[in-house]
């Protein structure tokens, strides 16, 4: 899975730890979810993408293995 | 609130352990092999749940949670690993010391052992898993 998580969160000048705060999670899960490391579950990805003012569908691209 | 009073218990249990240890090593003389690997395995376990409750201290004072989905699912895994290898531990131990060893291992070491070892697999796979991410 990849995501455009980096390249939105430059947009809007955030950093992993602003992003974490705003949605409530622990930094480190921002970062193992942009390195593709973590899958999040449905809720995070939602709250991801409104933090980020875009879609689930934009912002996780997931590749058929 | 309950993240705190976690910590808080924590600390607690941790501080309670390192004072009974402190007292057992003062108290146990000359300490044989079979002593210090316990003594060991507590050490290892005592020191990684500060050091995991250091690292929740250091997340709250940022205004972050202490836990988040991904450490709950990684709690939850790691406390699979334990809890499988405290099973294979009960049954293992008495074998591995009747075989090698020649020894009956009684009751309360093998209530130990599996103790310790459930314990020592929860916090590797814990940390282990926890900085890995997955």
């Amino acid at each position: 899975m990849k995501t455009r998580i980096k390249e939105l969160r430059a947009r809007y000048d955030l950093t992993q730890e602003d992003l974490a705060r705003k949605i409530g999670v622990r930094r480190e899960t921002i970062l193992f979810i942009e390195k593709g490391k973590y899958n999040p579950s449905l809720k995070l990805a939602h709250d991801i993408a409104k933090a980020l003012q875009t879609t689930i569908d934009d912002l996780f691209m997931f590749e058929d293995e | 609130m309950k993240d705190k009073i976690g910590i808080v218990v924590g600390i607690g249990i941790a501080a309670a352990v390192i004072v009974t240890l402190y007292f057992y090593v003062q108290n146990a003389g000359n300490l044989e092999l079979n002593e210090i690997f316990p003594i060991g395995i507590v050490s290892i376990i005592v020191v990684s749940v500060l050091y995991i409750l250091w690292d929740r201290i250091k997340n709250i004072k940022k205004g972050l949670p202490a836990q988040d989905e991904r450490l709950k699912l990684t709690n939850y895994k790691a406390c699979y690993y334990g809890f499988i290898a405290s099973i294979w531990s009960a049954v293992g131990a008495p074998l591995i010391s009747g075989i090698f060893f020649d020894y009956e291992l009684e009751g309360h070491y093998v209530t130990a052992v599996v103790v310790l070892f459930g314990g020592l697999t929860f916090i590797i796979s814990y940390l282990y898993l926890a900085w890995k991410g997955k």
